[in-house]
């Protein structure tokens, strides 16, 4: 090997090459930590992502072969299939449709969810429990409940709504509601719903937890990806024609029609 | 015998060639293997060492490298795709009815592009959320957050603009629910969907933009985007792990 041109490190000292850039205390790698602490990417992390790239190329080679990507006829605007349906990772938002108004479901809350989420380090600052999962045993806990509060809330409220639907809550909100069928049903009711509902989860583990900012966030948070997941699989699994609820196993067919043959 | 393999690859390592590509010897020793992760383009996206606990599975889930790694099969996959598709309603259905039944290997590789994308979509989601447990978006990764929460939101963008792109009634249908949607912003929905959507139905214009933003701008933002993020990651000290 020709040698590199530079300053040569003095014997026995190869391996305390360094590279330093400007960069705040609190944010380097503190290369003044123990030898042991700290592993070559050349070949350690390498190693890892060539096996993990290598393994994902085959699985993905394999789902591939054995199941093919979904093509239908081609599209006409003459027949509408019922039900139709967005792809799955936006059905939470097609299920949140059938609860309140469209733009407000569609539109608005996912937008102020979203400004919401990139605000978390902005609320939580603190610098508690980073690189730790679950920052501490009580935060595990209020993600178990948050979890627990949050599926089976979500879950309820659409049973309800269904429920109620079903026994002409439509008809009874245009006659005698303020503002018929569309100021409480579409939205006065579910904004009061999201914004109380997450209000009180966060009560009840300040209160039951002693939940710092940290935890309360974790809350917020748990309650969202799990309000998140039962929506989905809501709006995958248990909707059928109509968008009408059914159990998972008794959803009936999607109505197609088969475009003219020319 | 064994020396005259021993001496040609002495003699090429030493080549005039073989040193203009290679300012480094083979990575056995601790110089050499720095040497060789930061003169390489592509490998200088890491830092030379990194924490012990980064390589922890546990820890990451490697979510976020393969969601990387799933952006790239859907980059070559989706360029190799563009050989043959039309973004014309004359054409994108018929194009992809002949990539099943004509081209060599075409429907494994409409299948590759398709689950790849719906596997990013997950992979993305479990990345943020292993990221959030572990309290890494704390000082002074604040902003790399904010960088995240964008990616979420143009993987979930490109998966869905590349939904329309077969022209088939579950594409349409499919699109028509999101399209209903935009007509809903409030205020300004008219505006909204015609600028997306190129008119007030689903039609030519619609695919035409959706194809554009799919194969060029989305592409280009989230790459930017994830220059970006694993830029900070370095400069922010490498992921995080207990201190
Ligand atoms: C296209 C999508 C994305 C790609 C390719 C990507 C890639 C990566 C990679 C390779 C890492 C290194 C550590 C690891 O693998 O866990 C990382 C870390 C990080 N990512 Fe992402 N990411 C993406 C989306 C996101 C999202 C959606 C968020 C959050 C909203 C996010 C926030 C972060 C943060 C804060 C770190 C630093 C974590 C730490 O220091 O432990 N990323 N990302």
């Amino acid at each position: 090997m020709t040698a590199p041109r530079g300053p040569q490190p003095f014997p026995g000292q190869e391996k305390r090459l360094r590279l330093l850039a400007f960069v705040r205390q609190d944010s380097i790698v503190r290369v003044d930590k123990r030898v042991e602490d700290t592993a070559m990417v050349w070949p350690h992390l390498l190693t890892i992502e060539f096996i993990a790239a290598m393994l994902w190329t085959i699985g993905l080679f394999a789902i591939s072969a054995a199941f093919n990507a979904p093509l239908q006829d081609h599209q006409t605007p003459d027949c509408t299939p019922n039900p139709s349906k967005a792809p799955w990772y936006l059905l939470n938002l097609q299920e949140l449709l059938l609860h309140m108004d469209k733009g407000l479901a569609g539109v608005v809350v996912p937008t102020l969810w979203l400004v919401f989420m990139a605000a978390i380090p902005y609320i939580d600052r603190s610098r508690e429990g980073v690189g730790i999962w679950f920052t501490s045993a009580n935060g595990l806990r209020i993600t178990i409940f948050a979890a627990v509060y949050s599926t089976l809330l979500t879950f309820s409220l659409i049973l309800l709504d269904a429920f109620l639907k079903a026994h002409g809550y439509i008809e009874f909100a245009s006659d005698y509601f303020p503002g018929g069928k569309q100021l409480l049903p579409n939205y006065v009711i579910p904004i009061a719903l999201m914004i109380g509902l997450s209000i009180l989860l966060v009560v009840i583990v300040q209160r039951l937890y002693l939940a710092n900012t940290r935890e309360w966030m974790i809350a917020i948070f748990t309650g969202w990806v799990f309000t998140y997941l039962v929506l989905t699989v809501v709006g995958t699994s248990m909707r059928g024609p109509g968008m009408d609820l059914f159990a998972p196993w008794g959803v009936p067919a999607t109505h197609q029609c088969f475009a003219p043959t020319k | 015998m064994l020396e005259i393999p021993a001496q040609i690859w002495q003699k090429t390592k030493t080549s005039y060639i073989w040193r203009s590509l290679f300012r480094h010897g083979y990575p056995d020793s601790r110089k050499n293997q720095s040497l060789a992760v930061f003169t390489n383009v592509f490998l200088h996206l890491h830092p030379v060492k990194v924490r012990r606990h980064a390589l922890a599975i546990p820890y990451t889930w490697c979510m976020g490298g393969l969601s990387f790694f799933l952006f790239l099969v859907l980059t070559l996959t989706g360029t190799l795709l563009m050989f043959y598709y039309r973004p014309t309603t004359e054409w994108a259905y018929s194009d992809i009815k002949d990539l099943e039944t004509v081209v060599v290997f075409g429907q494994l590789l409409r299948n590759m592009h398709r689950w790849a994308a719906h596997g990013m979509v997950i992979t993305v989601f479990l990345h943020m959320i292993r990221v959030f447990y572990t309290g890494s978006y704390k000082p002074p990764r604040e902003f790399n957050w904010v960088i995240g929460t964008l990616l979420f939101f143009f993987t979930i963008l490109l998966s869905y603009t590349g939904y329309l792109l077969p022209w088939d009634q579950l594409s349409f249908w499919a699109v028509t629910v999101g399209y209903e949607i935009a007509r809903a912003t409030p205020a300004i929905g008219d505006e909204f969907a015609f600028i997306l959507f190129g008119g007030f139905q689903l039609g030519p214009n619609a695919l035409l933009r959706f194809y554009v933003l799919h194969v060029v701008g989305l592409p280009l933002t989230v790459g930017f985007l994830i220059a970006i993020h694993f830029w900070r990651i370095r400069k922010d000290g490498g992921i995080t792990g207990p201190l």
